[in-house]
């Protein structure tokens, strides 16, 4: 800001999005080519002869799912952070006598096999009634965060000096006013980066939502792309279409995030 | 205590008075409203998400409830996703009351004790053809009714054959395919794409040329298994076929096949809706045995089944269910939206009579054979992926082909 | 190493200044509640782990230990064996190759992901025009179902008719066989398998560097250090926390990653890209007749392996906090 930018940085920057984004755009480029032209060698580099038939499959029936998949991802942000935040603080700044072992079982819980974790799910909620609704997919999509949220908060929260809790405490501020005054603003970051990966990890979740919302009519958009998948024939332009339809306004609201998070930090949240 | 048993005696035998009534009448009376005595909701899962509920087969689930007097909510699953799905419903104790299933799935179900065998639910197979209900059979049971069937054969492209100056007529052995090749590739042409692919898929593509060679699934390593693996390694040294067939699924090599420079691609029954769209002129020929005549080629297609239910009065209107949908109108317009050949001889005929393009294809589907028949049962998917991890060891030269085959029998045992 | 972890938080908490000796009472409820705030604020992650992870940890740990057929997976009834299975799973021929291709696999992904993920962290912290949307159009990849991103990879990386052959071959190099060559295969994997942990590198490290105070560096660049050794001397060490947990997680998530090899390549050819976490798969849900037993068992030295890797995370913690 007080310099002005060299404009090789942003040349730079553009060229290795460009390099980063090229498997992506070639999904783009699929979705727009007939089955005939598919396998083509070489292949095309550009849509040139372009169908619009995968668009047209997904427009008319897919659309419905993508705002499941937007509660979904909302949901499981929501209660991952509600979960993560205080077990951060707790494990950061208060320490309980037990911290090492609840590390040792987030560490555990992170490595059991998603369907394994899909099949217990399944039991469960099958007796609990909890099949197919959408709260029973947020709290089995936040499996997937939650023990990345706790560890994450708890590496930044640690990092967070001790001298200013301490001064909340001689004003008299219990725990509970120290972590939601002090230590939850300071961790905007870190609730940002859990925030986005728990919305990301629910978007983009399969397993769950196939064992758990598979026959209901609260289905996800990744289950949509099934749809295209059948016994012995896939439509690929289709499948490539809807995972562009998906992430295109998941994608909108990572940029926004984003900027959010520059400003957040330069607005001054961690200057003392 | 006794009268209460001899009422529910007498409702059993009322129902299955009402039952064997309402099989006889098939699916076409429910007006009179008697087949609602057995009510509620009854669900039925399948293998075909790629039918919402405005389609024609879901339509069709819902009117075969509503005849049965009952209420259906459907589900399609991923067809891979499914039989894990049965397995976790049967051990939670929801099994669907009708499920459809991949065939080569069935034996592992019933091994599972999932389903019920078609003795104990009164379903009728006898209008069937024997060699596709084989692949529901275990120890004498059977544990469902094909609905549909489809197998594999050599689709051809007429420009490339011409210009090659091969006539497909004269396909009729392993050396008559060879020569083909070669003129092909001296035409400058690509000449053959499958798939070979380290799944149940790569198998299935296999199994022609492995059963046309005349080996047998109980020998991996007999000489004539491991010439059937040599003629596909052979091909790809020789450049007749493409190095990526060891990654293909069947749809991979269509789409390459699609693209027109390929002579022959292997694919199967349900690409015939696709193979209009092609941009040019095709024709079907049977994967040709080594020394002449059609190779079996293994069945593939789904069966319906009656998942095992602790109440066993729900048969009685799954099995009405399944009678309305194998019955003969309706395997005609279900096989007809899936692009399959139907599992009955009438049926065959009157498809053929529609559509005399299908003749190839009933022909060989009566020369197929299931995976899982000549009592194999549950010792075949074991074999198989002894024989889909030789075949791609072989193809990607990293095993001789008799290596590669012998090592899978050993496994396989 | 027990009486560590108990005394040194102690410690800490002991040496926490509560000077405020004009309301004595208060003080001591503080101590009491401290102890209760602390596990008050983890009440609702022990409730959720409790709740939704022990049964299927149990589970799986349950069908290690059994002799699963499928009939006995629906009927509940199978016999104990003990570590039958996992001594049959070290026994098999592939179990060697896996480990090995799983070693190399995860070692080899991590470095890249992470190398790479620092340097565009470093790239994108200097504020030029564009950097905050150019990061955040990083993170696309991760929107992407597996499914997509694996097979668009496949895709491009097709022996035949993919973009990366067209490529080579236009520039005058012979195509590879990435998927489909048993010397490919495992690379080709990696490959993809780095593009998609990047942009978790990215972010992480990313807002890692927004926490170190920007004062820090301005006293740096007066005493005239240059941007590399600044890197190295100030930025280095004081992301060691954040790079820490990166790598921990990363180590994790690296060792459960299967859907993109199956996705890919299934493993092959000829398990040359099988990895602990492909072949857990393959056995458990692979083919048509599952065999969940040794499935169950590979999962799960997969997870004493992560297990290993946490204690050693805990310890280098520990350590860095004792010097610190």
């Amino acid at each position: 800001m007080r310099r002005t930018t060299p404009w090789w940085k942003t040349g730079l920057g553009l060229v290795l999005t460009a390099l980063m984004l090229f498997p992506v755009y070639w999904m783009v480029n699929v979705s727009f080519t007939p089955d005939e032209d598919m396998r083509k060698s070489p292949p095309d580099w550009f849509p040139v002869h372009g169908t619009l038939d995968g668009y047209r499959a997904v427009l008319g029936q897919q659309l419905p799912y993508l705002g499941t998949s937007l509660l979904v991802g909302l949901g499981t942000v929501a209660l991952t952070l509600a979960i993560a935040a205080p077990a951060g603080y707790s494990l950061a700044k208060l320490r309980p006598a037990g911290a090492g072992v609840v590390n040792f079982v987030l560490l555990v819980a992170q490595m059991i096999p998603g369907i394994i974790m899909a099949m217990g799910f399944y039991a469960i909620y099958l007796n609990l009634g909890m099949l197919n609704t959408l709260p029973g997919l947020v709290v089995a999509d936040a499996t997937i965060a939650v023990p990345f949220g706790v560890l994450i908060y708890q590496a930044f929260m640690s990092a967070i000096p001790e001298e200013m809790t301490q001064a909340a405490t001689v004003d008299g501020a219990g725990p509970l006013r120290s972590f939601w005054s002090i230590i939850l603003p300071v961790s905007r970051n870190a609730s940002i980066t859990v925030g986005l990966f728990a919305f990301l990890w629910a978007w983009s979740d399969f397993v769950f939502a196939s064992t758990l919302n598979g026959g209901g009519s609260l289905r996800p958009i990744t289950l949509g792309i099934y749809q295209y998948i059948g016994n012995n024939n896939q439509q690929w332009n289709a499948i490539m279409a809807t995972a562009v339809v998906a992430s295109v306004p998941a994608a909108v609201l990572l940029v926004v995030a984003q900027r959010y998070i520059a400003t957040g930090v330069t607005s001054g949240a961690v200057k003392d | 205590m006794t009268s209460s048993g001899t009422s529910q005696r007498a409702l059993g035998v009322a129902l299955a008075a009402l039952v064997a009534v309402g099989g006889a009448a098939g699916c076409s009376s429910s007006s009179d409203g008697t087949a609602g005595a057995a009510g509620g909701t009854y669900t039925i899962w399948d293998p075909y998400p790629q039918f919402d509920g405005s389609s024609d087969w879901v339509k069709l689930l819902t009117k075969c409830g509503t005849d049965a007097g009952v209420t259906v909510t459907r589900t399609g699953y991923d067809t891979t996703d499914l039989t894990n799905k049965a397995l976790l419903a049967a051990q939670q104790g929801n099994s669907p009351d009708v499920l459809i299933v991949d065939n080569p799935v069935v034996s592992t179900l019933a091994e599972a004790g999932v389903l019920s065998a078609t003795e104990e639910t009164k379903l009728d197979t006898s209008a069937m053809e024997p060699n596709l209900l084989g692949a529901g059979q275990i120890d004498g049971k059977t544990y469902g009714v094909p609905i549909g069937a489809n197998t594999l054969a050599l689709y051809y492209n007429k420009k490339v054959l011409d210009a090659a100056g091969v006539d497909p007529a004269s396909i009729t052995d392993w050396a008559a395919l060879n020569a083909a090749l070669t003129k092909v590739a001296a035409a400058g042409k690509k000449g053959i794409t499958f798939s070979a692919i380290g799944t149940e898929e790569g198998s299935f593509q296999f199994l022609p040329w492995f059963w046309g060679s005349g080996a047998q699934l109980t020998a991996l390593d007999s000489p004539q298994g491991v010439a059937a693996v040599s003629l596909w390694t052979d091909w790809l040294k020789q450049g007749h076929a493409p190095n990526s067939v060891i990654n293909n699924t069947q749809t991979t090599s269509w789409q390459e096949f699609a693209s027109g420079d390929y002579a022959f691609a292997e694919n199967g029954t349900w690409q015939l809706a696709n193979a209009k769209k092609l941009g040019f002129e095709y024709g079907i020929i049977a994967i040709p045995a080594r020394d002449g005549g059609t190779a079996p080629a293994p069945t593939g297609g789904e069966f319906v089944t009656l998942p095992v239910q602790k109440k066993t009065d729900r048969y009685a209107a799954s099995q009405k269910i399944v009678n309305c949908l194998t019955s003969n109108d309706n395997l005609l317009a279900t096989d007809t939206t899936l692009s399959y050949i139907a599992p009955t001889a009438v049926v065959q005929t009157t498809q053929v009579a529609q559509n005399p393009e299908l003749k190839v294809w009933v022909d060989a589907v009566k020369a197929a054979k299931g995976r899982t028949g000549d009592n194999l049962g549950t010792k075949y998917p074991k074999i198989s992926e002894q024989l889909w991890k030789a075949v791609q060891a072989a193809l990607s030269g990293s095993k001789t082909p008799q290596a590669a085959m012998t090592e899978a029998q050993s496994a396989a045992k | 190493m027990n009486t560590a972890t108990q005394t040194a938080p102690r410690d800490r908490g002991a040496s926490t200044p509560t000077p405020s000796r004009a309301r004595p009472g208060h003080r001591r409820a503080g101590g009491g509640t401290g102890r209760w705030a602390a596990w008050a604020f983890l009440l609702p992650l022990a409730a959720y782990l409790l709740a939704f992870y022990a049964y299927p940890l149990y589970r799986n740990l349950d069908l290690s230990l059994r002799d699963y057929t499928v009939r006995s997976f629906v009927q509940g009834d199978a016999p104990f064996i003990g570590l039958t299975n996992f001594r049959q799973v070290v026994g098999d021929p592939t179990f060697v190759p896996a480990l090995t291709h799983t070693v190399v696999f995860t070692a080899a992904s991590l470095v890249c992901q992470f190398g790479i993920g620092m340097a565009l962290a470093v790239f994108f912290h200097q504020h030029f025009r564009l950097s905050a949307t150019l990061r955040a159009l990083f993170l696309v990849p991760w929107l992407l179902p597996l499914i997509v991103s694996a097979s668009t990879w496949s895709w491009m990386l097709n022996s035949e008719a993919g973009v990366v052959n067209a490529l080579l071959r236009s520039l005058g190099f012979g195509s590879v066989n990435w998927l489909t060559s048993p010397d490919w295969s495992l690379v080709s994997v990696i490959i993809a398998n780095v593009w998609i942990g990047i942009p978790f590198n990215l972010v992480l490290l990313y807002s890692g560097l927004q926490g170190i105070p920007p004062q820090i560096y301005e006293a740096a660049a007066l005493d005239g250090t240059t941007g590399w050794q600044r890197f190295w001397r100030l930025t280095f060490p004081l992301l060691r926390p954040v790079s820490a947990i990166t790598l921990l997680l990363g180590l994790v998530y690296t060792l459960k990653v299967f859907d993109i090899i199956w996705i890919m390549t299934k493993g092959g050819p000829a398990d040359s890209s099988t990895t602990l976490a492909t072949w857990s798969y393959q056995l458990g849900f692979g083919s048509l007749l599952p065999q969940f037993g040794p499935g169950a068992a590979v999962g799960n030295l997969l997870i004493v392996a992560a297990v290993a890797f946490g204690l050693v995370y805990i310890r280098v913690q520990r350590r860095q906090g004792g010097t610190a």
